[in-house]
């Protein structure tokens, strides 16, 4: 449904998209992973017709946003990161503009607005002007009026900046609900324990180039560290724990914090618990043991290297 | 009243068939209201809903009724007793007047312009072009909210304009008249000033671009009173003379070309980039040289040939192919895949559409194709004017208006030529626009023309003569062919060196032109085709089949 081929986009000298390719298909969710100034919203930007690009097309339903913007925009509902709402319009007046500017009349008009309101939990609050909305009420009316023309695609920049854990969790159950009524979404977040679980595709991208693609546990499996992280609490000696691994182990990265000893090393199961038996033999008393797998925070931490233009 | 069942009911059965009635008619009403709210343009719809909460409105309004109740009193008390016998209409028009022309002439112009400003500023525009909105329908919902606007502060003013009526000394048709003037100043200034809207995308610019805004219409506020007052005091007698309502008809075919242009200009530049952005403007000045050229003619039939028709004529048409050809010429001279696609297939439309496409080869050659038909009309209106000798062109010189005309068109077709080659260059290093090209063709004649008038008058600034200094000079030659004739001793040099200076820039534009020349037609994308051939379907109802000989394809 949306497919990015070879986009590129210049500012001057600055190159903020270069060379970009990926494809979303209906009824997933595609999360655009970066750092500020990656590139991000310059390539949803570019998808919503909202900017042309350097070099390469972009395509919403086999229509290129390059050549047929206006087909493209029937299709597709952009929420950027941010709404400036009108004055002196309140929220059921700012959805039924929306509506009739992608052409909605009558009944049907009434009951995409209807439809919407009930969707983003903003139905009592129709009468409410947009300009005294709070950040996540603005962000619940960004995602309606995306949502007003029920388009197959929907863009969506940093959807969930600036709201609370509740709003969050609500917004990610709503994007979630909208892929499974087969729409394709791509979303970008800095949040990216929130990606993870909702998103079924991930997209990398830093100073403009795509790094990685692929489900989550394409991308983990790709970058994986082979080595565990390992995490041991003890009641007290986490310094002579530490001195004591670092003689009798391959570790690395070894942290000593109060009473919390991490460190990283290769290993299977069996040998995790040879050592925390060796170590309960050699007198150390241990609270807690535990080894845990990369997330994709710290896949995204690997891949990118933390640079912006 | 008894308590009867069936008297009860019988009561009350009239009344409620009349409710009903009432009902019924009341819902059709609402159902008609709602479908016609349905049809108009959205942004008409959201902006009359702002408005009507608006301070700015309220407050203008509100103005508006109280300076128009306090001049009436005001006036009344002035006039005296005289109220009830004098022609005391005129002056209190011209009060009321005053009150409604600020807020049509300047509050309701500088609104639309803030409209369309606001909302790119405020990056709600963003929003708004990628709605299934065309450009055309913006442009036309800003408008109709100006004029929406407009109506209402006219319809708060027009009891007292009945009133200057009733006081007599002024005529229906005056009243009519200078609310249909400033009426059409409003809407003209509206447009204006929402093209202005759509100009400035940096912050400098825009404020740049308001503070001129306000000043134009300051100037139009302050130009507009005294034609009001001489309409309303003097009108009338016109009012008999056939040559007043033509004079009207001409100013009223300008306004609404330009108009026009104005509006096209403003919504192509807001269509997206790979549009064909060009096509219609380019149709709108031709059909603007087409009038042009009519309205002359009859000029130069009304005044017997009069040579002072065909300068006149000239130098709009010149200064017009001039002025389109330098935004023209600000083009990209790269085809959009999509605007390939709607190019002419066949021979004829090659040879004839071609020039109407984007881009700046194009654009020169339209633009010279028109100068070429200013020297033709003129030179028509020349051998006729030479051919059949009036009372009114006895002193008739052909060769002066020839010159005049023919000078005209390879001044601007080398100033054209050369802004083309420039652009050119300048492209390979930086992004070039149509206000680039426009500045580049004001950069242009005032170095060509100041430099060596600059020249001229620092070594004898007593001296006004013209000199070989001033070819490259378009304002000063032209000057000087329009009150002198060609200059004798230059005249050789003149009518060689301005000519082929602008063949050679024409020559060097050629390879670009062809370039844009070998664009042919493509085939739209399959996916765009399959979408096309749908929609057709869906307008066409299906075609009723015969099966058998004895079928009559009625099913």
């Amino acid at each position: 449904m949306i497919e990015l081929q070879g986009l590129h986009r210049y500012f001057g000298t600055t190159r903020a998209v270069e060379g970009v390719s990926f494809a979303v298909a209906p009824g997933q969710v595609f999360g655009y992973i970066g750092p500020n100034g990656a590139g991000k919203t310059t390539s949803m930007r570019i998808l919503a017709t909202l900017d042309a690009p350097t070099a390469g097309d972009a395509t919403v339903d086999g229509f290129s946003v390059v050549n047929d913007p206006d087909r493209v925009r029937h299709r597709l509902g952009f929420m950027p990161d941010f709404l400036v709402a009108y004055p002196n319009v309140n929220i059921q007046e700012y959805l039924d503009f929306f509506a009739r500017a992608y052409r909605l009349r009558g009944k049907e008009r009434l009951r995409a607005v209807n439809r919407v309101m009930g969707f983003t939990g903003l139905d009592k609050l129709a009468e409410k002007p947009t300009t005294g909305l709070s950040k996540g009420m603005k962000q619940r009316l960004a995602l309606g009026r995306a949502l007003i023309h029920d388009p197959a695609v929907l863009v969506l920049d940093e959807p969930a900046a600036g709201l609370d854990p509740r709003a969050r969790i609500e917004l990610r159950g709503m994007i979630r609900q909208l892929a499974n009524d087969g729409k394709t979404v791509l979303v970008s977040s800095h949040i990216l324990t929130e990606l993870a679980e909702i998103c079924d595709v991930v997209g990398i991208i830093e100073r403009g180039r795509l790094l990685a693609v692929g489900t989550v546990d394409e991308i983990q499996r790709r970058h994986q560290d082979p080595r565990n992280l390992v995490e041991i609490h003890v009641l007290d000696g986490a310094g002579s724990l530490g001195t004591w691994l670092a003689e009798h182990q391959e570790v690395d990265g070894l942290v000593v914090d109060g009473r919390r000893v991490q460190f990283s090393h290769r290993s299977m199961p069996e040998q995790d618990a040879a050592l925390l038996r060796a170590m309960i033999e050699a007198g150390f008393q241990v609270v807690a043991f535990g080894t845990r797998r990369q997330s994709l925070e710290d896949v995204f931490m690997q891949v990118t290297k933390g640079l912006v233009q | 009243m008894t308590t009867d069942a069936e008297t009860i009911t019988i009561e009350v059965e009239p009344a409620t068939v009349a409710g009903e009635t009432v009902h019924a008619t009341v819902g059709r009403v609402e159902r008609l209201l709602v479908a016609l709210g349905d049809r108009l343009n959205p942004i008409l719809v959201k902006e009359t809903r702002q408005s009507l909460k608006s301070r700015q409105f309220v407050i203008t309004f509100t103005l508006l009724l109280l300076c128009g109740w306090v001049w009436s009193l005001l006036g009344v008390a002035l006039i005296g007793p005289g109220v009830y016998c004098g022609t005391h209409g005129p002056t209190m028009f011209v009060g009321y007047y005053l009150i409604l022309a600020f807020p049509l002439l300047v509050v309701v112009p500088y609104s639309a312009f803030r409209s369309l400003a606001a909302e790119q500023e405020e990056r709600t525009y963003e929003m708004l072009s990628i709605t299934a909105l065309t450009p055309r329908q913006i442009v036309r919902g800003k408008l109709g909210s100006a004029a929406l606007q407009m109506l209402v502060y006219l319809s708060a003013i027009t009891p007292c304009l009945a009133f200057t009526y009733m006081l007599r000394g002024l005529s229906f048709p005056t009243i009519l008249m200078v609310v249909f003037y400033v009426a059409v100043g409003s809407l003209s200034l509206s447009m204006i000033c929402l093209f202005l809207g759509t100009l400035p995308t940096e912050k400098y610019l825009q404020v740049i671009v308001s503070v001129l805004a306000i000043v134009g219409l300051f100037l139009a506020f302050c130009f507009g009173c005294p034609i009001a007052i001489a309409i309303t005091f003097e009108g009338e007698g016109q009012f008999r003379d056939a040559d007043f309502w033509i004079a009207n008809a001409a100013i009223m075919t300008f306004v609404a070309g330009y108009f026009v242009m104005i509006f096209e200009a403003a919504a192509a530049r807001i269509t997206f980039a790979s549009d064909n952005r060009s096509m219609r403007l380019r149709a709108v000045m031709l059909a603007q040289f087409a009038l042009w050229a009519a309205w002359m003619t009859y000029a130069w039939v009304l005044n017997k040939g009069e040579e002072g028709v065909i300068y006149c004529f000239v130098f709009f048409a010149v200064l017009h192919w001039y002025a389109t050809g330098a935004m023209m010429t600000g083009e990209s001279p790269e085809l959009s895949l999509r605007v390939r696609r709607q190019l002419p297939r066949s021979g004829l439309g090659r040879v004839f559409l071609t020039w109407f496409n984007p881009g700046p080869g194009t654009g020169y050659v339209f633009a010279l194709a028109g100068l070429l038909g200013t020297l033709a009309i003129a030179i028509i209106g020349i051998v006729l004017g030479d051919l059949f000798p009036t009372g009114h062109n006895q002193f008739f010189h052909p060769d002066r208006p020839f010159w005049f005309a023919a000078m005209g068109l390879c001044y601007a077709a080398f100033f054209l030529g050369l802004g083309v080659l420039v652009l050119r260059a300048a492209r390979r290093r930086m992004p070039v626009g149509i206000v680039t090209a426009v500045l580049l063709q004001a950069v242009l004649v005032m170095t060509f023309s100041g430099i060596p008038a600059l020249i001229h008058w620092m070594s004898d600034y007593r001296d006004q003569s013209y000199s070989l200094a001033q070819i490259a000079s378009p304002i000063w030659t032209l000057i000087h062919i329009l009150s002198d004739g060609m200059p004798a001793a230059e005249e050789p040099l003149l009518i060689t060196l301005v000519p082929l200076a602008a063949l050679a820039v024409l020559v060097a534009n050629v390879p670009g032109i062809v370039k844009e020349l070998r664009f042919v037609r493509i085939a739209a994308p399959e996916r765009v085709a399959e979408e096309d051939a749908d929609l057709a379907a869906q307008k066409t109802p299906p075609q009723p089949t015969r099966k058998s000989p004895w079928d009559d394809g009625q099913g």
